[in-house]
């Protein structure tokens, strides 16, 4: 039986249906997403969760080490092939699409540019993952994060006060310094970098356990929201009139003041949790007067990976669809509700599998 | 013959400090762009914080942002640097020539402005290579955001004395009839013309190019502009715009550059 609904899935769900629409560019529905009147956005959410989700799945610290460090490096194994997956069906989406529209331009989106031109070298990038397509950037990220969980969890179960001060370290380290994981063969970097993202991956870990910072944390929750509310309030007034500082008059090392989400900038982090403290009281109120948008939202949650392989294709879908019959907000609507529907019957079928071998 | 040591010293000193800036020397020649790239004829405005880069410190950065950068870099194999720096160096004696890619095909103008100020911020480039417009045609972005978005980077740019090269967007004969590609296209070229940055029409070029092959009996290049010659091509276009920018005499009226940039 599926777990029933909860706030760590629903939450989930919500990003991830807020990625698939915030993935097709232009679309009209864009503009009702979070991120409208935050600094973060779903991709904080998503993988402030993933870790979350690491803390359950460790638990009380049963396990022993061997055989987590097994199960945590086979979910690595599965992500990556879910990316390998999505990619070479993104690729052939685009080259259906410049088939189909008799346009070689098609061909450029998304960073696939290099596969179309050098594909000898691209494709070992692309299974390297030193070659990402755009907007299919994150899950190369998870596959490291989850390659990398073993040492979080064991730095958790044999010191853990120094989880959390290390990962900042690794944080700050990167911010100042500044580096990040390089891409090949296209000169460029990482859109997420993988030093500074891990830390919002190990603070949903730390504040995931009824221990240490998570215990700290949920005894203090009420004066951490008095804090976090005016955060939340005037982080939503700065992006609403692009109140942001000019990045060149910042002092250095600028990453550590400037908004930039690929470096995961302080400024994002501290909105981020702020973000998180608030509305983690909502769930309780959400859950008892809108069960119809927990329920589905919570589906979506539970099966997170395929529902994000899906929507990925689904955002590149929608973008095609809105380049052939150009959008408006008849096609948008179509397109979103097209694209959630398709989206909710994948997580039910994934479901309705595991439903079928657990009868078998 | 034998000089004391003292003497080749100051001969050394006085070979060095003898020579003159690399921009007080005679311009060079633009470099030439080769028969099969057409003979589109682009801007010539000055870049005149580049030029002061040049004098100063003998070296330009050049940000290239947008969409895929090897399309206007061109071509570079074997661990050699891309063509455009080649020519560049090679045309400019002494120049050093310093590329940050950051081109990611397929971004649209609102996220590429976005990730340039942040860009121009950690790296102090002097020039951006800013290819625009063809993405936000195909998204169907509208015409009025668009223009907001690139018209606000441009302005930024400006006011931070930074030289601007717009690439603009490509051709492909079946976008000839496509109203929102043109309105794009004619979008930027305003936007370049009111804020007096230099803009590679890439359409127009690839255009006439595609004429030009098709009127002497061969197939029409339709996708010059994706190929490794059409990159190529790119790239020594805009080598020779950069040359003639660095070298072209400021207008009375241009800003005066940042020393201390």
């Amino acid at each position: 039986m599926p777990r029933e609904a909860n706030a760590v899935d629903f939450w989930r769900g919500f990003a991830l249906v807020s990625i698939f629409i915030n993935h097709v560019p232009g679309i009209y529905y864009e503009r009702l997403t979070h991120r409208n009147l935050s600094i973060s956005d779903s991709a904080e959410l998503f993988v402030f969760l993933a870790g979350w989700s690491l803390g359950l799945l460790v638990g009380g610290g049963r396990n022993g080490a061997a055989p987590l460090a097994f199960r945590l490096g086979g979910r690595s194994v599965q992500i990556y092939a879910a990316h390998i997956l999505i990619s070479g069906l993104a690729l052939a989406l685009l080259a259906g699409a410049a088939h189909l529209m008799e346009n070689s331009l098609i061909l450029e989106w998304h960073n696939a540019a290099a596969f179309f031109q050098e594909p000898a070298r691209t494709q070992m990038g692309i299974v390297l993952l030193t070659h990402q397509l755009g907007y299919f950037d994150i899950l190369p990220l998870y596959v490291v994060l989850m390659l990398v969980a073993p040492a979080f969890v064991i730095i958790d179960r044999f010191a853990r006060p120094l989880l959390v001060p290390l990962s900042l370290v690794l944080y700050f380290a990167s911010l100042t310094v500044p580096f990040t994981a390089p891409t090949w063969p296209v000169e460029g970097n990482w859109f997420f970098n993988p030093f500074t993202w891990q830390a919002i991956f190990v603070l949903g870990f730390a504040l995931s356990r009824d221990e240490g910072l998570g215990r700290f944390v949920r005894s203090n929750i009420t004066w951490i929201r008095y804090v976090a509310a005016p955060i939340v309030f005037v982080a939503a007034i700065l992006v609403w009139f692009n109140w942001f500082p000019d990045p060149t008059k910042l002092p250095e090392p600028r990453l550590l003041f400037l908004n930039g989400k690929s470096f995961l900038t302080p400024m994002r982090l501290i909105q981020f949790l702020a973000l998180a403290a608030v509305f983690s009281a909502a769930y309780p109120a959400i859950a008892r007067f809108l069960p119809w948008l927990t329920e589905p939202l919570s589906l979506l949650g539970r099966n997170s990976l395929n529902v994000f392989c899906v929507g990925s294709l689904l955002s590149l879908s929608g973008q095609i669809v809105r380049s052939l019959y150009e959008g408006s907000f008849v096609v948008d609507t179509i397109v979103v509700i097209a694209g959630v529907g398709l989206l909710w019957l994948t997580a039910w079928m994934s479901e309705w599998r595991q439903r079928l071998g657990q009868q078998s | 013959m034998y000089l004391p040591q003292p003497w080749i010293a100051l001969l050394v000193a006085g070979l060095v400090l003898g020579s003159p800036p690399v921009a007080a020397q005679a311009p060079p020649e633009p470099p030439a762009v080769g028969k099969e790239c057409g003979e589109a004829r682009f801007g010539d405005r000055p870049l005149p914080n580049s030029a002061a880069a040049l004098q100063q410190r003998k070296r330009i950065k050049i940000l290239a942002i947008g969409a895929s950068s090897t399309a206007v870099l061109g071509i570079g194999r074997n661990g050699n640097p891309p063509l455009l720096e080649r020519i560049l160096e090679r045309t400019i004696k002494g120049l050093d020539v310093e590329i940050i890619n950051r081109g990611f095909s397929g971004e649209l103008a609102d996220a590429a402005g976005e990730r340039l100020r942040i860009e121009v911020a950690l790296n102090q480039p002097d020039i951006v290579l800013w290819q625009v417009g063809t993405n936000d045609a195909l998204a169907h972005v509208p015409v009025d955001t668009f223009e907001l978005s690139v018209g606000n980077t441009v302005r930024w740019l400006k006011g931070h004395n930074i030289d601007l090269i717009l690439v603009g967007l490509h051709y492909n004969k079946r976008l000839a009839k496509d109203t929102h590609y043109q309105a794009i296209r004619m979008s930027l070229r305003r936007i370049a013309t009111e804020a007096n940055v230099l803009r590679i029409g890439r359409y127009e070029a690839m255009e006439v190019l595609a004429r030009t092959t098709a009127t002497n009996g061969r197939p029409e290049l339709e996708d010059f502009g994706l190929t490794e010659a059409g990159f190529n091509c790119m790239a020594q276009y805009i080598a020779r715009t950069i040359t003639v920018g660095l070298f072209a005499k400021p207008p009375k009226h241009a800003p005066v550059p940042d020393p201390g940039k």
